[in-house]
Formats: C-alpha cells, sequence, structure tokens
C-alpha cells in the first residue's frame, strides 16, 4: 500500500510538469485529486481495507501525499496564470478565541514576600530560613523579653511543650543568624508565623519578612536610610513616609514605619482608621542585650532590625479586604494575581 | 488609656493645640492614639436665648407660652417647665435639632398654639439626670451662642495605645507630663500638700511580709462619709474614659487611679479583723478565697494576698474579696495604696484570667514615689465630695525605697547611634523637660538621674531613644550605611522552590498555601495505617480548635480539601500545588524534624480554563501527572533515567503509599533513595474528603531531592548529517510493558541509536487475546556522514531479533522496513 502510494505521487508529480495551460491542469485535477474517480481518491477508499494496526501510518501518508500534490497543483495553477476563484480561500475568522497551554501563577503571598526579598538582596542582604517551631530562648528570652514580661501580651503563643513554641514572629532569625558569624552582616529571614487569633483581619499563621544589619557605628539614620529605600521601591517614591516611635523589647529606639494610606491618599478613610497613616514595618536599633546575648560588644558594634507582615503589605498592594482569603485557595482568588 | 483634653489641662497648658494635634504630638512622641473623639458635638446645634416673655397657655393649665430671643430673631416657644420666667437665660433647640435620645424636633403646634423649639432640662441634652425644670443658665452669656461653647464643653476623648513599656502613662498625669514636654508647659503636682503618715495611733497595724512582693503600703482610715452618686463632672470624665460610674467612693478611687496611676483599693474596716493588714502569701490550708464578683478563686502558693489578723481579704493588686467588701451597712473604710511587685500580679491576674484596670497598671509597674500622694488625693476628693472624716493618721509602711538611678549617657554615643550632631545643651534641655534630672561629669558625659515613674530606663540605650524621640524621629536624617561589599550566595533550597514555582506555574498550577496545623483526622482520612510513622505528630497545647491541632505530616490532604472547595464553587477543574514544611516528632522537647515537601494535584479537565472551542472534554488522566513530573525533573536539570544512562526513575512497586489507587502509582527513586511518588487518590481517600471526581497526585521530598546530584548543562554539537528513521511493531503478551520495549532498545547500545519513541499501542483485532501490539519508531544518525539504508538495516535487525527474543514477541509484516 505504502509503495502504491508513493508511486501515484511520483506519477501525479511527472504529470503536472507536463500541463501547460488551464485545460489540461483542469485535466489533471479530475485524474488525480477528482472527488469522483480520481486516482488518489480511489487509492485513499481503499485504506479501509488495510490492517487495523497500519490504518493509521498509512492514513497519515496518504493525507501527506494529498495536501502535497493540492498544494502542487496551486502553484502550478499561479505560474499558468489561471484563474484564480474556483479554489474556496479559506476565511479565517479572527475574532475566535486565542489558543493557548494552560497557565497558573505562585500565591500572593509569595509574589510579595519575593518581591520584598528581591529588593532586600539587590541591597546585598543574605536570605536565611529558621525552624518553624522554635525554642522559647530564641523567640522570646535572646530577644530581651523574660517569662512573664507584658510584652508577652504582644504575642499570643502556640505552645507545644514548655520550652517549645511556633515561633510569633520571624525575630528569632536575629539571635540564630549573629550568633553564628561576627559582624559586618546584612540579612533578611522570610517565614511563615504563627499566633492564636482569628478573625478579619488576623489568621492564626501569616508570613513576616524579618531583616538585620549590624557593623560598627550603624546609626538610626542608616535604619532611616534603608527602610525608605525598600519603601519608595515596594511602594513608589513618591509615598509620604512617617517614622514613628514604638516599642519593642529587643530594639532600642523602636520604629513604626507608617506610609500614607494607599486607600485615600492620606485623607482618612476606613482602611486607615481615619488617621491618614497605614503601619507598614516594625524596625529599631537592635537592643544592646541582644547584641551581647551573641557575644557582640554593644559599644563597638551597632545595628537595626525591622520586620513586616506580608500579608497586610499584599492587601494594600492588591485591595484584598478579608485576610482568610489567603489560605482558602480559592481559584477565583489565586487566578487574580 | 483614654483621657480627656479638659483632664489633661487640668495638670498642663495644651497651649492652642486642638484635640486632634494633640493626638499627633503624641502618636509623634510614642504614645499612638488610636482615635479621637469630640465630646457633646451634639451642643453645637443647641443655642442660649432669653426667655422675653411668659404667658399661659390657653388652652392648658401647666403649659406656658414664651417669646424667646436668640440674638438675632424672636420665636414662640410652648415650655411646661415649672421654673420658666421671663428674663432668664436658657438653652434652645431649634427645629431641625436631634436630640441625645434621638427626638427630631419639628415647628409643631402644641394644643393649637405654634412652637419652634423646645427648652430643654439637663437630662434632655444628656447631661445630667437633672430633669426638674429647663436649665437655667448664666444670664452674663451671649445669645446664640451654643451651648458646647457657653458650658465650656468643647473636650474631646483620646484614646492611646500604650506599649508595655510606658506604664508612666497609664494615667493622666503621665500624659500631661509628655504634652507639658513638648509645650515647654509646667506640669502641676497630684496634690498641693501632704498630711504626713507615721502609723502612731491608728487602731490598726500593717505588717509586710515580703519587700519584694510589697515595696511599699500606705492606707488610712476613713469615717462619716454618706454614700451617693458621685457629681456629674466625675461622672461625666468616668464615662468618657470608658468606666461606669458606681458611687463616690468606688468611683474615687477609679478616678484617682485613672488620674494618678495608682491603683486603689477601699476596704470595709469592720471586716478586718484584729485591725491588722498583713501583704503576705497563703499560710496551710489557705486554699481559696471569694472575690467581690462572687466567684471562688483558688490560691497557689505564690498567690500575693492582703490579710486581716486571720484570713485573706484580698487578692493584691488584682481583685478585692467579698469578705471585706464595702456594702451599705459600712461605717469605716480602710483606703490601700501600695506597690506590688509586677510579676506576682500578672502571675496571678492571669491564671486566675482576672485583668483589671489595676492589674494592668501593677502589671507594668506603679510608681512606688506615688502612693502616698495617690492616697492624699483620694482622701481629699472623699472629704470634698463624700463628707468624709480621716482619721489624723495612717500608715505608709516603705521597706523597698531604692536610691534613684543615675544612667550615663556618653554624647559621643548618642550622636553616634543616632547618625546626626545633638548638642549637649539640646540633650539636657530635653531629658529635663519630661522630668529626668541631668548633670555633666565631664565633657560630654552626663549623670542622668532617673525619676521614679520611668522604671523602663535602664541604661544608656534608654536615654537615646528618649533623646531622640523629643527631638522627634523626623528630626533624623536618612542616609545610608557604608558597609563592605558582599553578594552572598542563595540557599539552594530557596532557589529550588523559586525553580518548582516558575515550572510549575508554566504548566498551568497555581500555587496554593494551606495552614501548617491540620485536624488529626487527616491521616485516618488520607488512609494512613496505624503503624504508618506520619501518624506520629506534634500536638499543639493551645490549639483555635481541634482541626487545627496538630502539625501536618502530609501535604496532599490540605489540597484535597482545596479541591473540594474549588469544585463546591464550580472550579473542578484545576491544578494546584504547595512547597510547605512537614514536621516529624522527635523527642519531648526537641525541636521536630521540618522537612520541605512538594504536592502537587491534577484532577477534572486536561486543559482547564482553556477555550471549550479547542480544548473541551479531554479528562486528565496518569499521563498527566507523570509528564508533569517528567518535565519539572527535566528543567530543573535533575537527570532522568533512560537505557543505561543513570538517573531518576519511575518504579512501579506495588502500593507505594496508602492513599493511591492500586496499579496506578508509581515510586520516583534516585537509585536506592525514594525521592517521592506520583499517582492517583484512590476511592476511598477521595470519598472521605468528599470528592466524586479523580485525582492525580505528586508528591517529591524536595530535602531528598536536593541530595541528588544534578546533570549540568552541557553542550552538544549539532548533527551535521541527516537521520534514518526505522519503524518496528511487534506483537507482544499484554503484561509487557511498552515503556520496557523503549528502554530495552536503547539499553542494547547499538550503534547509531539516537533515539526511540513509542508511537502506537493498538488491541483488538486481528490480535489474538491477552495480545498487543506496540510500535516504536528508531532514529538512527552517524555523526561521521549520512547512513546509507544497508548500515541501517545491519543495525536495526540486530535490534529487532534482541527484543523479539526478550520479549517473546511475534513480528508484524509489512511495517517499517
Amino acid at each position: 500500500m505504502e509503495t502504491r502510494l508513493r508511486a501515484l505521487q511520483e506519477e501525479a508529480l511527472d504529470a503536472l510538469e507536463h500541463t501547460s495551460d488551464s485545460a489540461s491542469l483542469e485535466a489533471f485535477r479530475i485524474t488525480y485529486l477528482g472527488r469522483k474517480g480520481g486516482q488518489l481518491t480511489a487509492l485513499l477508499h481503499q485504506l479501509g481495507g488495510v490492517a487495523a494496526v497500519d490504518r493509521p501510518r498509512l492514513g497519515q501518508l496518504a493525507n501527506e501525499i494529498k495536501a502535497n500534490l493540492e498544494r502542487r497543483f496551486e502553484e502550478r495553477k499561479q505560474q499558468l496564470g489561471a484563474p484564480v476563484g474556483k479554489a474556496e480561500q479559506q476565511q479565517t475568522d479572527l475574532s475566535l478565541p486565542g489558543r493557548y497551554l494552560p497557565f497558573g501563577s505562585l500565591h500572593p503571598i509569595t509574589q510579595v514576600m519575593e518581591a520584598v526579598c528581591s529588593i532586600f538582596e539587590s541591597m546585598g542582604f543574605a536570605v536565611a530560613e529558621g525552624p518553624d517551631v522554635e525554642l522559647d530562648h530564641y523567640n522570646f528570652e535572646a530577644l530581651n523579653i523574660p517569662k512573664h514580661h507584658p510584652a508577652r501580651d504582644m504575642h499570643d503563643t502556640f505552645y507545644v511543650t514548655d520550652s517549645l513554641l511556633l515561633r510569633t514572629h520571624t525575630s528569632p532569625m536575629q539571635a540564630r543568624i549573629m550568633e553564628k558569624q561576627e559582624p559586618p552582616l546584612r540579612y533578611i529571614a522570610p517565614g511563615k508565623v504563627y499566633r492564636c487569633d482569628s478573625d478579619m483581619t488576623h489568621t492564626p499563621m501569616f508570613h513576616q519578612v524579618e531583616g538585620l544589619l549590624v557593623d560598627r557605628d550603624v546609626s538610626f539614620a542608616d535604619l532611616k536610610g534603608v527602610l525608605s529605600s525598600f519603601c519608595a521601591r515596594m511602594f513608589g517614591a513618591d509615598l509620604a513616609l512617617r517614622f514613628r516611635p514604638s516599642f519593642f523589647p529587643f530594639t532600642e529606639p523602636s520604629v513604626e514605619v507608617d506610609i500614607a494610606c494607599v486607600m485615600c491618599g492620606g485623607q482618612g478613610c476606613r482602611v486607615c482608621k481615619r488617621t491618614g497613616w497605614l503601619e507598614i514595618l516594625g524596625a529599631g536599633m537592635i537592643h544592646p542585650n541582644v547584641l551581647s546575648g551573641v557575644g557582640y560588644d554593644p559599644d563597638i558594634f551597632s545595628g537595626f532590625a525591622f520586620g513586616m507582615g506580608v500579608e497586610r503589605i499584599a492587601m494594600l498592594k492588591y485591595g484584598i479586604d478579608d485576610i482568610r482569603l489567603y489560605y482558602e485557595n480559592d481559584l477565583r482568588f489565586l487566578s487574580q494575581f | 488609656m483614654k483621657c480627656t483634653v479638659s483632664w489633661l489641662q487640668q495638670f498642663t497648658s495644651t497651649r492652642d493645640l486642638t484635640p486632634a494635634q494633640i493626638a499627633d504630638r503624641l502618636t509623634l512622641l510614642g504614645l499612638e492614639v488610636d482615635s479621637v473623639e469630640e465630646l457633646f458635638l451634639h451642643l453645637d446645634a443647641i443655642i442660649t436665648a432669653r426667655v422675653e416673655t411668659v404667658v399661659a397657655h390657653p388652652d392648658s393649665d401647666h403649659l406656658h407660652v414664651c417669646q424667646v430671643n436668640t440674638g438675632s430673631e424672636t420665636l414662640q416657644v410652648v415650655c411646661g417647665a415649672p421654673n420658666v420666667h421671663e428674663g432668664m437665660t436658657a438653652a434652645l433647640a431649634r427645629p431641625g435639632v436631634v436630640l441625645p435620645d434621638g427626638t427630631k424636633l419639628k415647628k409643631a403646634k402644641i394644643r393649637g398654639v405654634e412652637s419652634s423649639g423646645m427648652l430643654c432640662s439637663a437630662r434632655e441634652l444628656g447631661l445630667s439626670t437633672d430633669h426638674s425644670g429647663i436649665m437655667d443658665l448664666d444670664s452674663a452669656l451671649p445669645l446664640g451662642l451654643s451651648l458646647r461653647k457657653a458650658l465650656k464643653l468643647e473636650d474631646a476623648v483620646i484614646d492611646v495605645d500604650l506599649t508595655p513599656n510606658r506604664a508612666d502613662c497609664a494615667s493622666i498625669r503621665g500624659l500631661a507630663r509628655e504634652i507639658a514636654g513638648v509645650t515647654a508647659s509646667s506640669l502641676k503636682p497630684l496634690v498641693d500638700r501632704l498630711e504626713p503618715l507615721t502609723g502612731k495611733d491608728t487602731g490598726f497595724t500593717v505588717t509586710i511580709q515580703d519587700p519584694t512582693l510589697c515595696r511599699r503600703y500606705a492606707a488610712r482610715k476613713l469615717t462619716g462619709f454618706h454614700i451617693a452618686p458621685s457629681p456629674d463632672w466625675m461622672q461625666q470624665r468616668l464615662s468618657a474614659v470608658g468606666m461606669r460610674p458606681i458611687n463616690n467612693i468606688v468611683d474615687i478611687t477609679n478616678y484617682v487611679m485613672l488620674e494618678s496611676g495608682q491603683p486603689l483599693h477601699a476596704f470595709d474596716f469592720g471586716c478586718l479583723e484584729g485591725q491588722a493588714v498583713v501583704v503576705r502569701t497563703p499560710q496551710a490550708g489557705e486554699k481559696e478565697l471569694v472575690t467581690l464578683d462572687g466567684n471562688t478563686r483558688a490560691l497557689t502558693a505564690d498567690t500575693l494576698l492582703i490579710c486581716d489578723s486571720k484570713k485573706p481579704v484580698a487578692l493584691a493588686g488584682v481583685m478585692g474579696g467579698q469578705n471585706s467588701e464595702i456594702t451599705d451597712k459600712t461605717t469605716e473604710i480602710l483606703l490601700e495604696s501600695a506597690c506590688f511587685d509586677p510579676v506576682s500580679i500578672r502571675r496571678t491576674a492571669r491564671r486566675l484570667g482576672l485583668p483589671s484596670e489595676a492589674s494592668y497598671r501593677f502589671e507594668r509597674g506603679v510608681d512606688p514615689d506615688l502612693a502616698d500622694k495617690a492616697l492624699q488625693r483620694a482622701v481629699d476628693l472623699m472629704v470634698e465630695l463624700a463628707g468624709a472624716r480621716p482619721d489624723p493618721d495612717g500608715h505608709d509602711v516603705y521597706p523597698g525605697k531604692k536610691p534613684l538611678l543615675t544612667v550615663q549617657l556618653r554624647l559621643a554615643r548618642l550622636c553616634v547611634l543616632l547618625g546626626r550632631d545633638v548638642s549637649g545643651e539640646e540633650t539636657q534641655r530635653l531629658l529635663t523637660s519630661i522630668g529626668f534630672a541631668v548633670q555633666e561629669q565631664e565633657e560630654g558625659v552626663f549623670a542622668v538621674t532617673v525619676p521614679s515613674f520611668r522604671m523602663d530606663i535602664e541604661r544608656e540605650v534608654d536615654l537615646v531613644e528618649e533623646v531622640a524621640r523629643l527631638l522627634g524621629y523626623d528630626a533624623i536624617p536618612a542616609t545610608q550605611p557604608v558597609i563592605f561589599m558582599d553578594s552572598p550566595e542563595e540557599t539552594p533550597m530557596r532557589a529550588l522552590c523559586r525553580s518548582i514555582g516558575q515550572n510549575l506555574t508554566s504548566q498551568g498550577f497555581y500555587e496554593a498555601i494551606n495552614y501548617s496545623f491540620v485536624a488529626p483526622d487527616h491521616l485516618d482520612k488520607a488512609g494512613l495505617p496505624a503503624e504508618d510513622p506520619r501518624r506520629q505528630t506534634v500536638h499543639l497545647r493551645n490549639p483555635l480548635s481541634e482541626e487545627q491541632s496538630v502539625l501536618r505530616t502530609l501535604l496532599l490532604p490540605g489540597l484535597l480539601e482545596n479541591l473540594e472547595r474549588n469544585s463546591n464553587f464550580q472550579n473542578a477543574d484545576i491544578r494546584l500545588y504547595e512547597t510547605g514544611k512537614v514536621f516529624y516528632p522527635r523527642q519531648e522537647d526537641e525541636q521536630p524534624e521540618e522537612r520541605m515537601q512538594l504536592c502537587a494535584v491534577i484532577s477534572g479537565q486536561r486543559y482547564p480554563h482553556s477555550q471549550p472551542l479547542y480544548f473541551s472534554g479531554q479528562a486528565a488522566d496518569f499521563a498527566d501527572i507523570k509528564g508533569t513530573a517528567i518535565q519539572l525533573l527535566y528543567r530543573l536539570g535533575f537527570p532522568l533515567k533512560s537505557g543505561s544512562q543513570n538517573g531518576i526513575s519511575f518504579e512501579a512497586e506495588g502500593l507505594v503509599q496508602p492513599y493511591a489507587q492500586s496499579g496506578v502509582c508509581l515510586a520516583i527513586r534516585a537509585g536506592e533513595r525514594r525521592l517521592g511518588v506520583l499517582g492517583a487518590v484512590n476511592d476511598s481517600v477521595l470519598k472521605a474528603f468528599g470528592l466524586r471526581q479523580t485525582v492525580y497526585f505528586l508528591e517529591l521530598d524536595l530535602e531528598e531531592l536536593l541530595r541528588t546530584e544534578r546533570r549540568g548543562k552541557r553542550f552538544t554539537a549539532l548533527a551535521r548529517y541527516p537521520s534514518t528513521n526505522r519503524d518496528i511493531s511487534l506483537i507482544v503478551p499484554e503484561q509487557c510493558a511498552a515503556g520496557e520495549l523503549l528502554d530495552a532498545v536503547l539499553a542494547q547500545k547499538q550503534k547509531y541509536v539516537e533515539s526511540a519513541n513509542l508511537f502506537d499501542v493498538y488491541r483488538g483485532k486481528p490480535l489474538g487475546a491477552g495480545e498487543k501490539s506496540v510500535s516504536l519508531s528508531i532514529t538512527y544518525r552517524s555523526a561521521a556522514g549520512t547512513l546509507d539504508d544497508a548500515t541501517v538495516d545491519k543495525v536495526h535487525n540486530k535490534i529487532v531479533q534482541a527484543l523479539m527474543k526478550q520479549f517473546n514477541a511475534r513480528y508484524r509484516e509489512g511495517v517499517g522496513v
């Protein structure tokens, strides 16, 4: 069968060479390609009789030959200046939808976390990651938060045992990083954190990015500079910033950084509780107790640390109004980012 | 902590700052203001007006018809108050005004006489409970003035969200001190004079068992008081800051606590046996105390108590006992003003779940130097407002008195840490403005004496913060640190996760993030047998709910729940993946093993969300998840086993996971190590998760994957000569795996074989039952030149013969060669 197909093809191509006008061309069409009695058509009909195993392959070959002959016929017709028109030019319906392979996307939290990390990485910060189940020591003690300190009220902690807990912030990475190496150093530490709290604005698990920079003579002005650069790249250079004194047991002086409300532009709205400002990150100069706890001399070295909530940034960036959406993994939500 | 502007002004001048500006200053001092609420705004619409004439209503024996002058017009108002009289200045609500009870005034006819408004009583305006008549205002007031101005009620409540370090600002006077600092005003003392308390002839004793738990205890006895409601101004202030007025005695203790920061407690002195106050922990046999709220509270060895000579009468600093509560029958009270240990109070308040305004302050630290002043302030108010007669003397036991702390501040270090210059004079001025005493010891070094109320200031850096916040953070420049250049390497796991994300999203997957804690029944639903090590989980001691009580040991259940949720919302065609940690417990008190894993699931249509015009109705099958795995691993640079080439292999090993469907599951292996599994989720697991459609899954342990060597990228020269194909169809027994034929071709390592592909698997006539035909296409190529047919045929025949022998295959005529 294959041999017959190939032989017919050669014969037909030869005949096509010898056509000279539109009449002989039409004769060729009827002989080989004609719907009734054309030789190729006849051969195609016989395909039904071949063994089923061979049918797909031979069918494909036959179709290729047919397509080839038809194309050569059209070319010859052009060459001979035969009037176009009889062959139906298939209209392309340009309004039909495009065809694409399926695509997905990263979770919005991952996207924002990567955006935050890449800004700091471009400033030379290294990335470190730590355990989710943390020792009380790193989560609290090493951060100048002893047992029975009221600052523990700021953290609704999930406990596993007396000394093991789910980290309530990414700050334990400060001590973990510093005790492994000498300054100068600059690191960021993204990760999951946990607090027993759940409502419209709190989920029991969320994400933070921690950062720290330690060297000789690092100042509060440096903290302002680095965090201003970050905010300018993350939220836009013309957004107003506010540095406001605050309290964290592991930094002194401590600061909270607000950006002008992205929803109302600082006029005051429900999102910013009518203040015109949105708290975006907490920071401060690393407390001398934390530094000496890891063996650094606080009279020689100083540094700053900062932390931010990824969910909150993503909410502000994308206008998401319910934090619980992040963990329902509803495609109608995920496919928006 | 809430305060009102007028209360602040009692202690310092706020200059011409508006409430919003005061709030702003506080926020920028680190005392973050949550809200500012203007008070008595409804009184803006009420105006002063003079009653010019009063005549009896023609159709009523108690109503009057008044002509009322507002300064700009004269209105006729019908009034029923007995005290209305000509010439009085009254509070007029005109039509359109809404009263505090919600009534909207309209011009109306009252028994046939037109009335344009209403003259109001104090109760109608929400100013007091007085409804005996209309308000009789000062006749010197100008007419038409808003009542808010006339009564000087332009007040506002400022709500400050205090950080735990600023115990000193848990009081009106503490906040006033900060305002006085910024407005350069003076701060008035809490009391003008202090009556000395010597402890002689007091008729009672005070004993402190352990001065570390109670640094100071002052107390004074009062008699002759009458218990009644507090005056309106005190009730208004208490209500404004969120405290419910009760009676004058209770209100005064609360009022002084808010004002000064010193919690006070009043005992019924008659209930104190032995006329004794003993501050101590429980004695043998003292197991419980019934508190004011009627609840029985268990005592522990470290619960600090106030006792009389026999029994406990209060949980120190937390709540009073019922046995010494003030009642209608009380004739003598003992007023306590003490300073307790923060940790002890915190423990008791926590243990009993009894946070109170008092414990809030004690936990954070109450200024021990305040006890006598606050006591004096309360005594003064009780004399003034309740007619009390204090005993001439009282006790003030102060065993925990300590000298004030002096901290050294080096100006040079201050400037380095802030990153700007600050002069010595400026530093001195700023610190002095909020109560520090500053002395220059030597050039650029100051001895700073910390006032007793600033218990948060312990070292130099604390003073640096004080200077910074008083200076204003805005006054510190933003600079870039000068630091070494570095180019840190990314951790391999992070890089791997990023590559996985890029690869899988390009294969149509969305990334999911699920909680690390899950319901324990996930493991039952996933069909894990009792002995499965993944049944050993890390339990949370205080989960929010049973559904979130153990740390996950598997990612798949979370994704199955996501599928269920999505199919409930008519999104059954889905590709979803998660990279995240699973947790395997180790020894008690040892951190669990945290392993990064990947799980991906496919369900529903092969091409989710594509145009149905092009891709309708093709259900995803096993080949889709296998293809996902191959593309992922290959593009990530892991070598795949093929023929004799070593690499990651997919092996059928029976039921590799209890949740996989028998016969539709492959282990992913790198030699001896198992990296993961892929397959179909079995029916009972699907049912357990409420799913009615087939789900294919891929699991990879990323820690194991990272230990697998990757093939580097290496260039192979492009072929210069054409290839030749030869097809071959063999009939083999049904149980023979088609993929093995392919492997066998490559395993022969014949010359010129470039690649081999399957292109058809056929079952049915004319083949016999239990047979199938497998068609392969083999590509031959030489790097040295174009192969001639004879050479290719020779090799091809060798391969075919070997295959037929190895697989007990028959050769099909008419195909290939």
